[in-house]
């Protein structure tokens, strides 16, 4: 039985990390039978309820997103006005419903409003100019007679309007509410909108890399969050049947994300615990409130210090120490070991041998394959202040073909890479494909057409596994809509699947599939090169470019880099590779450039570089051919 | 004409408020990557000093002034310490910081309501006292001419040490590359905690000028605290003129829009100010580049 079990991949005591939350979920229906509370108390618990949600969106704009509207209850009041607005002078032909949808569109549209000029500045322009809005809000709201001024819009004094959905129908239909915004933000960040959030999130260069849209991709997510803090409105005012200036503050705001934070931002249950604990205390502990921002901000600050990961990354730990969660693979856990056919899947902990580097696939571009001219870089110049770091470079990148770019530190070499990958505007000169001019265009539309890349310093989403690290760049390709892979309607789960499988075979191609499930964070440096390049091979360019891929790695791995790049040139990709590794460029380049401070030394063929005295005379002072000295 | 006029002093005055505040988040930031949140809630700090000082105890006002130097600036190396070196020390990932120092300014203000009660708002006699200046018939009371006059020589005492002593030559050095200023044996932590002093001064100072404009009030830390940021906005991150010609331009915007448009709905003069800003030229009016990657 513990056999069959454990095949399964179920740990024994797997059951207890669904029991906890079945049994919460459970006990959160319960609560009105169980403290026996009256109308008064179920209300209390709806208000808090709301707030979970917006928690849950704000969780989805700034734990995933990276996006710090933290002024989202401003878009919860508005919202909230706009339900109870509709509301009172329609009272008999809105319901919950109607109230929901009016709150998360006028919720959406503010926060475009605020969302649309600060993101273009973006970092923590958004956190204030949000803060500022629900600073503004209520001050507006106070003085304005259309929303009740200070007194605010009492609904249920309001001629018509009585609630079809009251007591504990109402207090299930919220709970459940929460629980579907929950759901939806598991639905979303495990989908390609959210493995976007998550690259946009850890480096907008890495998001570019992999053609994200990065102004589009903060969008949504400040739109989505919007619309949920704004529902979260329309049930507020539905459940309280309230509204006034003082239902929402900046206090608020800053609780809200106090309660993130010690939850833990960025992981799907984190915020509820943590903001229900906050939300809690506030609103039952009323004798301390005085005291409670001490309180609060002294915790704020500990997590925000100590603990940035919140309670939930250390819940998990736990759990893993407790054997209730698996642990995630380790990666010294033995030898290698062949996997035989037919034997069952390799259980934590085990070791596959890579695969023999002769027998990689094909990797033929889909990315930029309908148009099949050489990449072309015609009289590049880049200066930064006084130093010119690439002048009059001239380089053309053919398909099928590994051009080296070798240079001493500094001689420009990355600056010519991040100069065609758009991170760098060009001072003078093109840069082509064809007829197609890249120097005009974003970084996203430079990968879009079929140009990947991979950086000196690996960038990858520490947090998530090597797997997860490949997938949103496979997503480029196969395409769905957002909301198809979100909803997992049957497109979206089908290219979510492919998605999935295109990105285990690479990283198995590249003998990596030992580490597929180990977070990213966890994985040694020349892995976490391989894991990049599988990345960029992920997006199936036409042209690959690589910034010093065997820097750090071990024989063996240098041997798989030197294959793939080969691998890949046969496959009809243009390969560029930046190396100190000399031999290595020169064993497997078709055509070598030397670069010396910015400009171009060299370029020819690599016997003609053994041949030639100006590079050996630059870098090893001597005026024979490399091939003498040697 | 003498409305228009009455207004424009008046919002020269409380801009140089945001100004100055602006200035202490710039002083800040140009040396640590750091933006303080806490900034507003450190005059609001300053304010309440000035209330007990003045209105409490009648402490003479030059006395008020040291008192409320020594707080102020206690209160900054103290937030430097707890909220904002740990972040100095190691390189900065997402924005821990930011909720650090929000965090430190929500136990501030909280102390603070603590501190000062349920008191009504109060006014707080000013330096020069209530009198007034007449300029071509329009009266201009002497706590604006404070105000204006204490910004100018603020700024240009900041740009002179910044442009001339080794000492601000380092503190610009430090925020542009930590590493190479540690190279150059310059210690980050130093600097960090010699911004915050500075900052401090500057706050407090603000803090001084703009108590009898404000009264006594727990909400004007939040309040000033993000207009001030306004102001940064407006003029242009890093700039330090930047932040006084924003500061200006809100406060002014703000006057004109209490004559003009309806004094119930003043805040909503800084919303515009900001969205306008950023929807035309995000860097700001002196920004010359964008914030860095943060």
């Amino acid at each position: 039985m513990n056999d069959l079990v454990s095949r399964l991949g179920f740990d024994s005591r797997a059951w207890i990390r669904w029991a906890f939350p079945a049994v919460l979920i459970i006990g959160l229906y319960l609560v009105p039978q169980l403290s026996g509370s009256g109308t008064f108390r179920l209300g209390e618990y709806e208000e808090i309820l709301a707030f979970l949600i917006i928690a849950v969106a704000l969780n989805i704009a700034m734990g995933y997103g990276g996006q710090y509207i933290l002024g989202i209850t401003a878009v919860f009041a508005v919202g909230a006005y706009g339900a109870i607005l509709v509301a009172k002078y329609h009272p008999q032909n809105v319901g919950l419903v109607a109230m929901c949808v009016v709150g998360g569109v006028v919720g959406a549209v503010g926060g475009l409003i605020i969302g649309l000029p600060a993101l273009r500045v973006g970092g923590f322009y958004l956190a204030l100019v949000s803060l500022f809005a629900a600073l503004a809000i209520p001050t507006v709201a106070q003085q304005w007679g259309l929303v009740g001024a200070d007194t605010g819009i009492p609904l249920y004094a309001v001629e018509g309007w009585e609630a079809k959905l009251g007591g504990e129908t109402l207090y299930v239909i919220v709970v459940s509410l929460v629980l579907l915004a929950t759901l939806f933000s598991w639905a979303l960040v495990n989908s390609r909108v959210g493995h976007r959030f998550v690259a946009l999130h850890t480096s907008p260069q890495l998001a570019s890399s992999i053609g994200i849209r990065a102004y589009r991709t903060q969008l949504l997510a400040i739109l989505i969050a919007s619309a949920m803090a704004g529902i979260a409105g329309g049930i507020y005012v539905y459940t309280q049947e309230f509204f006034a200036p003082g239902s929402s503050s900046v206090q608020f705001a800053v609780l809200l994300l106090a309660g993130m934070t010690i939850g833990g931002m960025g992981t799907i249950t984190g915020p509820l615990l943590g903001s229900a604990i906050i939300l809690g205390i506030n609103q039952f502990f009323t004798g301390f409130q005085q005291y409670n921002g001490i309180v609060f901000g002294v915790l704020l600050l500990v997590f925000a210090v100590f603990l940035p990961n919140g309670l939930m990354a250390r819940l998990t730990v736990l759990s893993e120490r407790l054997g209730i969660r698996p642990r995630p693979p380790s990666l010294t856990s033995g030898p290698a070991l062949p996997a035989a056919d037919g034997a069952p899947p390799p259980t934590p902990g085990t070791v596959v041998a890579a695969t023999p580097a002769s027998q990689l696939p094909d990797w033929p571009p889909v990315l930029g394959a309908d148009n099949s001219s050489p990449l072309v870089v015609e009289g590049a110049r880049r200066a930064f202040g006084g130093v010119t770091a690439v002048d009059d470079m001239y380089l053309t990148i053919t398909r099928g073909q590994v051009h080296g770019l070798i240079g001493s530190n500094g001689s420009g070499k990355t600056t010519l890479l991040n100069l065609i990958s758009r991170f760098y505007s060009l001072d003078a000169g093109r840069i082509m494909i064809g007829d197609t001019r890249l120097d005009n265009q974003p970084p996203h539309a430079v990968a879009r057409a079929g140009i990947a890349r991979t950086f000196q310093s690996p960038k990858l989403m520490l947090r998530e596994t090597a797997l997860e690290n490949v997938i949103p760049a496979v997503e480029l390709r196969v395409r769905c809509t957002g909301a198809e892979s979100v909803l997992r309607l049957p497109r979206g789960v089908r290219v979510n699947r492919q998605a999935r499988t295109e990105a285990l075979e690479i990283l198995e191609a590249l003998g990596l599939q030992h580490v597929i499930h180990q977070q990213a964070a966890a994985l040694p440096h020349g892995t976490r090169r391989l894991v990049e390049m599988a990345r960029a091979i992920a997006l199936r360019p036409s042209f690959i470019l690589l910034d010093e891929p065997a820097a750090g790695l071990s024989p063996v791995e240098l041997d798989l880099v030197a294959e793939v790049c080969q691998n890949l040139a046969r496959s009809g990709v243009g390969v560029l590779l930046i190396e100190h590794n000399v031999p290595m460029v020169l064993s497997i380049a078709d055509t070598v450039t030397c670069l010396h401070q910015g400009k171009r030394l060299f370029q020819g063929t690599p016997a003609e570089l053994r041949a030639d005295t100006s590079v050996a005379s630059v870098f090893l002072g001597i005026d024979e051919p490399l091939e003498a000295s040697s | 004409m003498t409305l228009f006029l009455t207004a424009l002093f008046a919002g020269l005055a409380v801009g140089s408020v945001y100004g100055l505040i602006a200035l202490s988040y710039t002083v800040v930031f140009n040396s640590t990557a750091i933006f303080n949140v806490a900034q507003g809630d450190l005059m609001m700090a300053g304010v309440l000093v000035s209330y007990f000082c003045l209105d409490r105890w009648h402490l003479p006002q030059i006395v008020t002034l040291f008192v409320i130097l020594a707080v102020v600036v206690a209160i900054s190396l103290l937030e430097e310490r707890v909220a904002v070196r740990p972040f100095v020390s190691k390189p900065v990932v997402g924005l821990g910081w930011f909720i650090a120092t929000l965090a430190f300014s929500l136990v501030l203000e909280t102390v603070a309501s603590i501190i000062y009660g349920q008191n009504p708002v109060v006014p707080i006699p000013g330096a020069l006292g209530s009198g007034t200046i007449t300029v071509d018939g329009v009266h201009v009371a002497t706590k604006f001419i404070l105000a204006f006059v204490t910004m100018i020589v603020i700024l240009v005492a900041l740009e002179i040490f910044y442009k001339r002593s080794w000492l601000g030559t380092a503190m610009r050095g430090v925020a542009e590359d930590r590493e190479v200023a540690a190279l150059r044996g310059i210690d980050a932590l130093r600097i960090s905690r010699l911004a915050f002093v500075i900052a401090g001064v500057v706050t407090a100072l603000a803090a001084f000028v703009v108590a009898p404009i404000v009264s006594a009030d727990v909400s004007v830390g939040l309040t000033y605290g993000l207009k001030g940021f306004i102001a940064l906005a407006a003029g242009g991150f890093g700039s330090l003129r930047g932040c006084v010609i924003g500061g200006l331009i809100l406060g002014v915007a703000e006057q004109m829009f209490d004559l003009y448009v309806s004094s119930n709905y003043e805040i909503l003069a800084g919303l515009i100010v900001v969205l306008i800003v950023l929807a035309v030229r995000p860097t700001g009016l002196f920004g010359r580049t964008a914030v860095r990657e943060v």
